[in-house]
């Protein structure tokens, strides 16, 4: 590698790094991140409630880790993962289309893929941190009663890492949607609700056509609840595997995006 | 004098919209102005010429490199879009600020250059509030900033004076005129003549997409000296009026509104015209209560010159 191409490479990574700092400020005061955190939030109020009922009507035979884990399957890898990653990863594009900001990026010394790169690396972050707090606390209050047995934390940070996977792999997916389809949270909405609740539960390979199968054979399986029917066809991939696909499939996404983002000619309606 | 920027057979049409045929021209230094109606393909020429969307036919080269996708001539180009958006969450400082920083600039030279922009725009004292509660004279005066920021050699500048009150617009004339004079290249459009007339001799006439006339604006204004005006007259005796200009070789043809107070002169001559209005109004004691030029539009004198 000679130092022309090792400067491009370390400009490309600058440009990358300054157009991440601009939209994780961007993304930090927009209206839609607030709204979003109140509903990364839900968990929490879930918890709370779980637990009055719990001390009103008396201890259950469930435990704190086993609602826990449900509500990593049903809410969190289900929906928010799912809504977070559309409506941030599709807006990276279509904002500033709609926005008719894209002007003030396109004329800067600044190649299109390092904006693109940059401000999904800011929205995925501003995701995970919505979702790990939420998470965190919800965590917390179901096993008031468990705080000291910290085995329960290395299930928590699995849980943690395995949600923010999610979130890398479908914010790229979204990524590329947005940038290719003008309807793309229409088309999102079917992918997540549709594709992916669907395919997970066909037996065979056909599962491994959703992201969401990889997620859940990196979770250790619910022994009690009852969501645990979630799991029942579920042909789990090694976990080794599982992660080198995930990161494969963002991987791809992105680097189609990026490539669609700085060929196509977005043209903005007055 | 070398072409700093420079089109050859530039078309580009949108489907099956035409948006610019067959451009060919040389942008030298100084200030050139680019005249046409809304909708004459001035935006499309001034994307294409910043490397924003790429033609159909033809190439644009700044400084003999072409424009599209390199990168390192963007730096030597500052561009106020027509399109009155922003990132309304940001304040104008942050806005400011952050765009700088894709020039690569450290911390410290952005909030530097951000800083002295701001005061030129004279938003200095309102740089911490955000965008959205800008009125629309701040926000136009904040996207002059964003391209004069980093201290273009080229600026680029699409309706910079929209949304301007009479105050702003002179100071932002003055502000581009100064651009001039430290021998900057500097291209302004405008759909309002006095406008460009304002700050350059030099102007480009744009109409559906094509270029119409280039060079000195004394000859539009000539070919607008010679298209028949028409002004609108409300007043409380509009016939009375009439037969007083009727006698007049530059007037020709006189005829009455849709309301009973209204009268519609033709004139080939509009100096004579109003320089007799006076006289006759306050000798024979009419009482007018509105005086407007129906067709004193650019987009008129188009018709006009393309009609003929």
């Amino acid at each position: 590698m000679n130092d022309k191409t090792k400067l491009g490479i370390l400009g490309f990574f600058r440009s990358v790094r300054i157009s991440f700092s601009f939209f994780l400020l961007l993304g930090r005061k927009s209206r839609r991140t607030k709204v979003f955190y109140i509903i990364s939030f839900v968990p929490i109020l879930m918890a709370v409630i779980i637990k009055l009922g719990q001390f009103f009507y008396g201890q259950t035979q469930i435990t704190g880790l086993s609602i826990f884990s449900n509500m990593i399957m049903v809410f969190y890898l289900q929906f928010l993962i799912l809504i977070l990653a559309l409506f941030f990863g599709t807006s990276i594009c279509s904002e500033e289309l709609e926005g008719k900001t894209l002007t003030y990026l396109t004329t800067r010394p600044v190649s299109k893929s390092a904006l693109l790169l940059g401000k999904y690396a800011a929205y995925t972050l501003l995701t995970i941190i919505m979702t790990s707090i939420g998470l965190l606390i919800a965590f917390l209050i179901l096993n008031v009663n468990n705080l000291l047995d910290f085995s329960l934390y290395k299930i928590l940070f699995r849980d943690l890492a395995v949600l923010a996977l999610g979130l890398i792999c479908y914010s790229a997916f979204f990524t590329f949607i947005g940038t290719l389809l003008k309807k793309s949270i229409l088309f999102g909405l079917v992918f997540s609700f549709g594709w992916e609740n669907v395919i997970q539960y066909f037996p065979g390979s056909t599962q491994r056509f959703a992201i969401v199968h990889y997620l859940k054979s990196l979770l250790k399986v619910p022994t009690s609840g009852g969501f645990s029917f979630l799991l029942f066809r579920l042909e789990p991939t090694p976990p080794g595997v599982a992660i080198l696909m995930l990161l494969v499939i963002s991987g791809i996404f992105l680097f189609l995006a990026c490539l669609l983002f700085s060929q196509k000619e977005y043209i903005l309606q007055d | 004098m070398t072409a700093v920027i420079e089109t050859k057979n530039l078309s580009k049409w949108y489907g099956n919209i035409l948006g610019l045929s067959d451009v060919s021209l040389q942008v030298e230094q100084g200030i050139t102005g680019i005249l046409g109606p809304n909708g004459a393909g001035k935006s499309t020429f001034l994307k294409l010429i910043t490397g924003q969307i790429k033609p159909n036919i033809g190439r644009v080269t700044i400084k003999g490199k072409p424009i599209r996708n390199n990168y390192p001539l963007y730096r030597m180009i500052g561009f106020c879009p027509e399109q009155d958006s922003f990132y309304g969450e940001l304040s104008g400082w942050e806005f400011l600020k952050n765009l700088l920083t894709l020039y690569h600039l450290a911390q410290a030279e952005a909030e530097d250059k951000a800083a002295k922009a701001l005061d030129i725009v004279e938003l200095t004292k309102d740089k911490n509030r955000i965008i959205k509660s800008y009125s629309r004279g701040m926000r136009q005066r904040l996207k002059v900033a964003q391209a004069i920021a980093h201290d273009p050699e080229i600026l680029i500048l699409d309706e910079p004076l929209n949304g301007l009150d009479p105050l702003g617009r002179r100071k932002i004339i003055k502000l581009i005129k100064s651009y001039e004079r430290e021998g900057r290249t500097i291209i302004v459009s405008s759909h309002v003549l006095p406008e460009i007339e304002a700050m350059t001799q030099k102007i480009i006439l744009i109409h559906q997409g094509k270029i119409f006339a280039e060079g000195n604006i004394h000859y539009i204004r000539d070919l607008i000296e010679t298209h028949p005006h028409i002004i609108s007259i409300k007043c409380n005796d509009p016939r009375a009026m009439a037969e007083k200009f009727i006698h007049e070789d530059f007037v020709l043809k006189v005829h009455f509104g849709t309301t009973l107070d209204s009268l519609l002169v033709e004139t080939n001559n509009r100096d004579k015209f109003f320089a007799l209005l006076p006289p006759l109004i306050v000798e024979h004691r009419i009482e007018v209560r509105e005086i407007t030029s129906p067709d004193d539009n650019l987009q008129a004198v188009f018709d006009y010159l393309v009609g003929k």
